[in-house]
């Protein structure tokens, strides 16, 4: 019986301890923001899972025409279309283009 | 120690609750360390709950009958192992197995993705909501730490529940059901936060992964104890608890396989948050029907209060998520189009819409009996007929888009690409189709449509493999370098298999009864069954009579099978001991059923002869093995998502 | 075309669940008077004793409503497999047409239910 409420005590003790330790840690932190992704981060992950997402879409394309599930005609068809997605999402990614973006966006 | 279960079990209840309420404030106001000290309280429920396992465990290893629950699933007389299992075999134990695996699995990743504080920011209270009511559940409705005056032994077990698959089946739906919380929350949580990116997709691609192959695996095992077990010679019977695992399992397929839609086209976005939050709900609802008695079945529960309690939580959910659904629609529509009817776009959809009128036609015929009572005043009910016709309805179809969906390229198929590549699976399986109408199998249309159609996938399959490795040039390297693509063949061959023992055990199966006396013999699809005998012995906890019968073919022996019954003394029951001869030849069983056994001696034996059965549970194997090669670590594309995340750490 | 889909999935379950007939009802003892003739499933427990051979000629037994207190008793007469846990106390559920004052039971279709001596969750799956 009492090993039991010892336990229990410890427990609690240590329950405490973990949902208190943040506050305990920093009592007077610099920032206490809870980082939110701005508008250009934003853009910044869409672009890279765009980016991605072409660069994936052009490595299937070549392995469905290499077994043959996509025919020449229709490969050459599709494979130009997705180089240039790619190609703009690569530039889009790009410091300097981004850089543009933000000026574009700050009206001074 | 029940004291200190119990106080576990309400330390666990505050924590998620605060991880609730002080999660959702966090990820409101933006407080940084309120968000991350919920994070740990969800991580410290998991410890405080484990302790209350703990307890529970120790209570039923050592036959602690002052436990309520303890005198009320185990006996003195009970093997340790089944004595630990009862853990999940009554309603609080069982919920507790739920919020152990809940809160692990919630600690788990919450650690995993803690460097992406914004992305769980939202998550946590999600998780800890949900956790919020099975520990209210265990605290003050249903507890397993009741106590009373022990009694001199306990009420023992089931004797159908002791055997080995009991051991594993019920954790194994548990790893399941409770797996597809995870992408549920991450789902709800990134729709909080206003988020437009995959990253919760990405987090959550192997728990779902994972989720699905536990149900899957659960309900083989399930099934293949049904079989083995409760011995009435078949694995399903569309009971509403077997269908309680079977709709979310269908809800995560059709979401498994459209998220990769997204993936890849950025599509079908409102149609994946709202497939996982189906899948959530009706794993949810599956719970609450085997808990509450609500329906007629053979599995009847008990008529508690908890049936209420979990309908008002089940509303809570659906309302919640189709309130947030509808909410942030204007962030879920995509840009892209369908192009074409005949791509492989649409062959998702098609697919999607298939498995999803499935599961729907299924909880239709579930809830069947509640409707009717609620709007006529009487029960009417359905069975084995209604499902066997959406199954066949659905699920061929289903079976066929297997083996046409890899086949058809991105975007739009051209019709000659498309004959090319279907040439030679279509040839296959016409000639198939062919030489087994030729052979009889006509007598079954289903049942010739499935192995047609297997036949189709099959090829298709192989195609794959082999056109795959002429263009990579050796088979490892293939699949290592497409692990999600190839492990996925690998799952859809075990579904072919299954489709095939499936349809042969059913279509195709054989079923004669007869009464015997000794020295009489019985004829089943060209095997001969001849009664010799009877005999008892004693077992550890019963007592146990069968009939030894003599098993030839063709005038050759070729086993001896010993079908009987055995009585429980402590619980008062008999059990079923079916014998089954596995024949190596024909992949198939002879399965007998002492069905009766009369004091003179006169054995009513059931034989059921069961072409292919044993590809179902072979297919359980390849569809794990399929599984793991998909979720497979790939060192290269976790560099390449590493790169995608690193510029942007939320 | 998605409406056209979800259209043709619905039509297919209209059809069916019209001409199947809208499943089977399930009654008690103490209404299945109202259903002679009728296909029914028949749920009770059993009283009295258990006689006849279900495997010879057919096993014969009393059923009642599961709750409440009425007195009506149907007689039932099965043949088939029956079920380990069936005995004197059990709930059952067992289809068939209630003829001359018997319930002819469709054989094999027996079903019982997990005593309610268990109170809380007896099996789980």
């Amino acid at each position: 019986m009492t090993l039991a409420l010892v336990l229990g005590g410890i427990l609690a003790v240590l329950a405490v301890v973990a949902v208190a330790r943040p506050f305990l840690r920093e009592p007077a932190p610099e920032s206490d923001a809870l980082d939110e992704p701005g508008e250009l981060e934003r853009r910044r992950l869409t672009l890279a899972e765009e980016r991605d997402q072409a660069l994936a879409a052009l490595k299937e394309l070549e392995f469905d025409h290499r077994t043959g599930k996509v025919s020449d005609d229709d490969y050459r068809a599709l494979v130009g279309p997705l180089r240039r997605r790619a190609a703009e999402a690569l530039r889009a990614l790009e410091p300097r283009a981004e850089a543009r973006h933000a000026r574009v966006a700050r009206p001074h | 120690m029940a004291l200190l279960g119990r106080a576990a079990l309400l330390l666990s209840f505050g924590l998620v609750a605060y991880a609730l309420v002080g999660g959702s404030l966090a990820a409101w106001k933006r407080r940084r360390r309120l968000a991350l000290s919920a994070q740990n309280a969800l991580v410290a429920s998991f410890v405080t709950t484990l302790v209350a396992a703990i307890v529970l465990l120790v209570a039923l290893g050592r036959r602690d009958l002052s436990f309520v629950y303890v005198a009320q699933h185990t006996s003195h007389s009970l093997p340790l192992g089944y004595a630990l299992s009862a853990f999940w075999g009554g309603q609080e134990g069982s919920l507790l197995l739920w919020l152990l695996v809940l809160t692990g699995y919630a600690s788990l990743a919450v650690l995993l993705n803690r460097r992406s504080r914004e992305l769980i920011a939202w998550t946590v209270p999600v998780l800890g909501g949900i956790a919020v009511f099975f520990a209210l559940m265990l605290c003050f409705v249903s507890s397993p730490f009741a106590t009373a005056a022990a009694p001199a032994d306990g009420a023992g077990m089931d004797p159908a529940l002791q055997n080995p698959y009991m051991l594993a089946h019920p954790p194994m739906l548990y790893l399941g059901y409770v797996g597809l919380t995870i992408p549920f929350a991450f789902a709800m949580g990134a729709l909080l936060a206003r988020r437009t990116d995959e990253r919760w997709l990405v987090a959550t691609r192997r728990w779902t992964l994972a989720a699905w192959t536990f149900l899957g695996v659960g309900q083989l095992l399930g099934a293949h104890w049904a079989y083995v077990e409760i011995g009435w010679g078949g694995y399903y019977a569309w009971d509403p608890v077997e269908n309680a695992a079977l709709m979310p399992w269908l809800a995560a397929t059709a979401f498994l396989h459209s998220v990769m839609i997204q993936e890849k086209r950025g599509m079908l976005k409102i149609w994946n948050v709202a497939l996982v939050a189906l899948a959530f709900c009706l794993s949810v609802f599956g719970t609450f029907l085997t808990r509450s008695g609500v329906i007629n079945s053979i599995h009847s529960f008990s008529q508690s209060s908890l049936g209420g309690w979990f309908l008002g939580f089940l509303a809570v959910v659906i309302v919640f998520s189709v309130a947030l659904i509808y909410l942030r629609l204007p962030l879920l529509r995509s840009k892209t189009k369908l192009e074409s009817l005949v791509s492989r776009e649409a062959t998702f959809l098609y697919n999607n819409l298939l498995l999803v009128a499935l599961a729907l036609t299924i909880l239709w015929g579930v809830v069947y009996p509640l409707l009717t009572q609620a709007v006529n005043g009487e029960t009417r009910s359905v069975s084995k007929p209604y499902y066997d016709f959406f199954l066949h309805s659905f699920g061929l179809p289903l079976l066929l888009l297997m083996g046409i969906g890899p086949l058809v390229a991105w975007r739009r198929a051209s019709l000659r690409a498309l004959g090319k590549t279907f040439a030679v699976p279509a040839a296959v399986s016409v000639v198939t189709g062919i030489v087994l109408l030729a052979l009889g199998f006509g007598s079954s249309t289903p049942g010739l449509l499935a192995y047609t159609f297997s036949a189709f996938v099959a090829a298709s399959i192989a195609l794959e493999f082999v056109r795959g490795r002429r263009a990579t040039g050796s088979l490892p390297r293939l699949v290592a370098r497409n692990r999600r693509r190839y492990g996925g063949y690998i799952v859809h061959a075990a579904i072919v298999l299954l489709a095939i023992g499936i349809a042969g055990s059913s279509a195709y199966q054989t079923i004669r009864e007869q009464s015997l006396k000794p020295g009489q013999s019985m004829r089943a699809a060209g095997y001969t069954l001849t009664y010799v005998s009877l005999g008892t012995r004693q077992l550890q906890n019963a007592q146990q009579t069968s009939a030894v019968i003599d098993v030839s073919r063709g005038g050759s022996h070729v086993t001896t099978l010993h079908p009987g019954k055995s009585w429980f003394p402590v619980e008062q029951s008999s059990s079923n001991d079916v014998s089954i001869y596995h024949d190596p030849r024909s992949l198939g069983d002879v399965y007998t059923i002492a069905d009766g056994i009369s004091k003179n001696g006169t054995l009513d034996l059931k034989v059921l002869v069961k072409p292919l059965v044993n590809l179902v549970w072979a297919a359980g194997f390849v569809f794990v093995f399929g599984s793991l090669v998909a979720m497979w670590p790939d060192a290269v594309e976790q560099r390449k998502l590493a790169d995608r995340y690193a510029a942007v750490p939320v | 075309m998605i409406a056209l889909s979800v259209a043709a999935v619905l039509a297919v379950f209209i059809l069916y669940t019209s001409i199947a007939g809208a499943g089977t009802p399930e009654i008690g003892p103490s209404t299945v008077g109202q259903h002679v003739g009728e296909d029914v499933l028949l749920v009770g427990t059993v009283v009295g004793h258990v006689g006849g051979d279900a495997h010879a000629g057919g096993m014969r037994f009393l059923l009642k409503d599961d709750h409440g207190a009425a007195v009506a008793r149907t007689r039932v007469l099965y043949s088939g497999s029956v079920p380990d846990l069936f005995r004197t106390g059990r709930q059952i559920v067992v289809e068939g047409t209630l003829r001359n004052g018997t319930f002819v039971a469709k054989p094999g279709s027996l079903v019982t239910k997990c005593p309610s001596k268990y109170t809380p969750a007896k099996t789980n799956a």
